[in-house]
């Protein structure tokens, strides 16, 4: 079958068996391998891509469910070759270890802070249950989104 | 690896609903939580479709609105809408409490409220709620159309009403009249992303201190989600009183065992969900607003 849809902002066609999931595609047709594959049944959140803005776990969703959708990948968050804020702040912070759970977390806290620019902890830590990180004990992560959410606030001031 | 099938995408329930007719041996998409876990795992339910239909996106499923006699939700509206659906924090809460803690963010922004009972599994968290707010589900085929309570839908693990050729289309909450109190429970081995070991959904309504309505619903600790009905009918027309939670606790738990047998897990659920219930009743009589 014939799949439409856009991917990190650039019209893309593949030609794939229908029993492919959009990780399998991602990885294996388009080689995007900074989507990874962890425990292949919506637990761990290492596949997590951006679904129309939302964050969805790519190894639940098959390629034929997202013809005309908008797909985002962490390879469409940076702008070039200058870092998403929120990359720029993983490293700051040390919030990479082995770094396989990285994109998954990063794009859960990009549509969290897209959604909500300004979250409470309690907000960060809802948002990024979905992903497991056995390194880093979450400490870092959090700082990291925190540090981003104060920048957004520091541009578009809450009370503005 | 997932078996090779046909991929069916329909531009509206109609062609879905005609697709579903035509085809023998279709599974069903929507959010994909269990088809394609269960596709990828090797489940026999899933495995040896020729055809997957996929629902997720038709607009016709989606959505939750006021409705004439109470509130709509469409089959296929995802836990996140249900969520942040003002309505339905409002007026019926414990589906909401219910549905915020199901999967993380990436599962309640794919899975749906219909694909949470069709497959009937007992874990099913939006099932307690649902039956204590006496849900009424809408099914549809190519030629008809029928409505049946929820209880009623749910027959036994894995297996509900619905017939080959029909998909539940709407839920249908029925307006519930003022001064209910409830909660909703929920006891998984984490707090993210866990299947539930025991859910318990309670309703109750008095007026002064007579019991006028009392609705109780289980999931995960009995084979399917349930409705206590025997128990709800000792607790109608009675005083509140410390005892009488104390005796229904103690009923439920027999309840249960009867239904489910003594398994291995017995000595631990058991007490639990009775203390649970007897928290929960102590709770809502004392006042507290849900």
């Amino acid at each position: 079958m014939t799949v439409r849809f856009i991917l990190n902002k650039k019209p893309v066609a593949v030609e794939v068996e229908s029993n492919r999931r959009l990780l399998d595609v991602l990885r294996e047709e388009l080689r995007l391998t900074g989507t990874k594959e962890g425990c292949g049944i919506g637990e761990c959140g290492a596949c997590t891509v951006l679904l129309n803005g939302k964050a969805v776990n790519s190894c639940l969703v098959l390629i034929g469910q997202v013809e005309g959708a908008e797909v985002t990948t962490i390879e469409g968050v940076a702008e070039g070759h200058t870092l998403h804020p929120l990359q720029k702040n993983f490293l700051a912070t040390g919030a990479v270890q082995c770094g396989f759970c990285t994109p998954g977390i990063l794009l859960s806290a990009y549509a969290l802070l897209t959604e909500n620019p300004h979250p409470t902890d309690d907000e960060i830590a809802v948002a990024i249950a979905g992903n497991l990180c056995r390194c880093t004990g979450y400490k870092q992560i959090m700082d990291a989104i925190r540090q981003t959410a104060r920048e957004n606030e520091s541009i578009n001031p809450r009370h503005g | 690896m997932i078996p090779r099938f046909r991929f069916i995408r329909p531009n509206s329930l109609s062609e879905a609903l005609l697709a579903l007719d035509k085809n023998e041996k279709t599974v069903v998409l929507a959010g994909g939580t269990d088809v394609i876990t269960g596709m990828q795992q090797g489940d026999a339910r899933f495995v040896s479709a020729g055809s997957v239909l996929d629902i997720h996106h038709l607009p016709e499923l989606r959505g939750v609105n006021k409705a004439e006699s109470g509130i709509r939700i469409g089959a296929a509206a995802t836990f996140t809408e249900i969520v942040n659906s003002p309505l339905l924090q409002s007026d019926f809460p414990l589906l909401s409490q219910a549905a915020v803690s199901i999967g993380s963010v990436q599962i309640r922004n794919r899975a749906t409220i219909a694909g949470n009972f069709v497959n009937n599994a007992a874990c099913a968290d939006s099932v307690p709620p649902l039956l204590v707010y006496d849900a009424v589900v809408h099914i549809c085929s190519a030629c008809e159309e029928r409505q049946m309570p929820l209880a009623d839908f749910l027959l036994k693990p894995n297996r509900t009403a619905l017939k080959s050729n029909e998909l539940v289309t709407e839920i249908l909450l029925p307006k519930l009249s003022a001064g209910y109190q409830g909660s909703f429970w929920k006891l998984g081995r984490r707090r993210g992303i866990a299947i539930s070991r025991i859910t318990l959904a309670v309703l109750l309504k008095k007026s002064g201190k007579i019991i006028e309505d009392f609705r109780l619903a289980s999931g995960a600790v009995t084979p399917i989600g349930f409705r206590f009905r025997e128990l709800e009918s000792h607790a109608k027309n009675h005083e509140a009183s410390d005892q009488l939670w104390k005796t229904l606790a103690a009923e439920l738990g027999e309840a249960i065992l009867e239904k489910t047998g003594l398994r291995w897990s017995s000595p631990y659920k058991l007490p639990v969900v009775q203390q649970m219930l007897y928290g929960l009743l102590c709770e809502l009589s004392n006042g507290r607003p849900s």
